[in-house]
């Protein structure tokens, strides 16, 4: 029996089937499914390029199949993350990955008060002050996060540099990406803001609280 | 068809450049006196970069309407130096003016620095250039261009020149232009809360930065000196000077076209140096921070 007749007809049939998989992935709106199909297309077209010994195809579409493993394990870690800071410690860390180191000397301004807000921040190490309010930030903090949601897209506060350090840094254009890419994602984001949102005004009214509690303690002048 | 030119304008915007957005208003509330000012700041805006740059404009100024300590003299000084420096002379903007000038007009020939021209390309282009500059030690040299309409292939020149505008806002030197400006506003911003009477003269330390070249940089060294020393120290309350603005005057009168800035120096620290002692313990806790 002639097998290169039989590796012909098996090579037009898998390429039939893998165009069914292109055609499927082409109608995928969002991301972690668009993968999926890549993936399949991938498996499908090195399969069928084996009984023809195309090695060409064989080393591409093995390449393309690891990067979309990749991407696809990236975006799955990420909702993952998002999902468990959300049930959590309300942290942003799971953003690391996606972010831009930038060394910060002392006296540095990384964004002033009134500024069109266009990025969050994450400290890594040294000391960063807000100056209008004099507060300093925490090692680990985010500043910015809500500044995406806000409609005025200002900063509220300016922040410096008091001691050089590191920081993270990720454009609002780059969430906004993975928002549209990933509704999953998108969805727990929203929750995590909202999360942290409450929790600030937790805080605040605590502090209020706590105000009016000392200015009612605090003796009444004759 | 519309949506379908409007969607393909949007995905490659950021190639094409195209500013389709409206002619941004004046800010609400602002000064009637002032509006020519604003609205000729606006319009130079447009030109020099377009619709979108010239709404940066007006959220800018807008932080500075009805606001305590801003009267319309001050408010007109803010939007005029404002719209000057926004609209900053890179080699495009040169390029931009010269094929605005009548075809007889003469050549010009203007020095820049190295970096100069490199930093008004796009800083994904331009920060590898100027690492193998700077590992050459050419990032400084002074380098001549010639602007002219004398010839066709001259104002070909000055097109594909100023047609680097749809970069400009990812340029090295935007990045720069961007943040000194921010920080103009924010030391005017200071000045209005720690020390009012400063503030108008701290809005004028804009003219101190001009032009392109050498007279740019040492200008930009020397502002950055006097802030850094003086006004960012006394809104800290580092250092109590209780005349923000005649200091400010007085270093500025002692800066000349020095790259080393020896006499600005010696002067910042005179002023400095006067300052009661007193202030000192305020100065050690400012800088140990909160």
């Amino acid at each position: 029996m002639d097998s290169s007749h039989l590796a012909e007809h098996a090579g037009t049939a898998g390429a039939l089937f893998a165009s069914v998989f292109v055609v499927a992935s082409t109608t995928m709106r969002t991301m972690i499914p668009l993968r999926v199909f890549g993936i399949l297309t991938n498996i499908v077209l090195i399969s069928t390029a084996i009984p023809t010994h195309n090695y060409l195809i064989i080393l591409v579409q093995s390449g393309v199949l690891v990067l979309n493993s990749y991407r696809l394990h990236q975006m799955l870690q990420l909702v993952r993350d998002v999902k468990k800071s959300v049930n959590g410690d309300l942290s942003m860390e799971w953003l690391k990955p996606f972010m831009t180191e930038h060394k910060c000397a002392a006296g540095q301004a990384l964004f002033y008060k009134g500024e069109k807000a266009e990025s969050m921040l994450y400290i890594v190490s040294g000391r960063f002050r807000l100056v209008e309010s004099g507060i300093e930030m925490p090692i680990g903090a985010i500043v910015g996060e809500l500044g995406m949601l806000s409609p005025s897209n200002t900063r509220t506060q300016t922040l410096e540099c008091v001691e050089a350090g590191t920081i993270l840094s990720v454009s609002y254009t780059k969430v906004e990406e993975l928002y549209v890419q990933n509704p999953e994602f998108g969805f727990y984001f929203l929750r995590l803001a909202s999360a942290r949102l409450f929790q600030n005004i937790d805080t605040l009214e605590q502090r209020l609280a706590q105000q009016a509690a000392l200015a009612s303690s605090a003796p009444t002048p004759a | 068809m519309a949506g379908v030119l409007s969607s393909l304008r949007y995905l490659l915007a950021d190639v094409i450049g195209d500013d389709d957005a409206a002619t941004p208003l004046l800010p609400e509330g602002s000064p009637d006196a002032i509006a020519p000012v604003v609205s000729e700041g606006i319009h130079l805006l447009i030109d020099y970069q377009g619709p979108s740059y010239a709404q940066l404009y007006v959220d800018r100024l807008r932080r500075f309407v009805g606001r305590a300590g801003v009267d319309d003299a001050m408010f007109g000084e803010i939007a005029r130096l404002m719209a000057n420096r926004m609209s900053y002379e890179d080699p495009i903007r040169i390029a931009q003016l010269k094929l605005g000038e009548a075809d007889a007009a003469p050549d010009d020939v203007r020095q820049f620095r190295i970096d100069e021209l490199v930093g008004a390309l796009p800083t994904a282009v331009a920060d590898p250039i100027l690492g193998v500059l700077d590992y050459l030690g050419w990032v400084h040299k002074p380098v001549s261009i010639r602007f002219s309409k004398a010839s066709r292939w001259g104002i070909r020149r000055l097109k594909i020149e100023a047609s680097l505008r749809r970069w400009r806002l990812f340029s090295v030197r935007y990045g720069d232009e961007r943040a000194w400006v921010e920080r103009w506003l924010h030391m005017i911003d200071r000045a209005l809360v720690k020390q009012p009477a400063a503030a108008p003269q701290i809005v004028q330390t804009a003219t101190m930065v001009q032009g392109y070249g050498d007279p740019y940089r040492l200008g930009m060294a020397d502002w950055h000196l006097i802030i850094d020393g003086l006004a960012k120290p006394t809104f800290d309350s580092a250092l109590a000077l209780p005349d923000l603005a005649g200091a400010v005057a007085e270093a500025r009168a002692a800066a000349c076209p020095d790259s080393r800035q020896v006499a600005l120096k010696r002067k910042i620290d005179e002023i400095r140096a006067r300052v009661p002692s007193e202030a000192q313990p305020a100065l050690a806790d400012a800088r140990t921070g909160p």
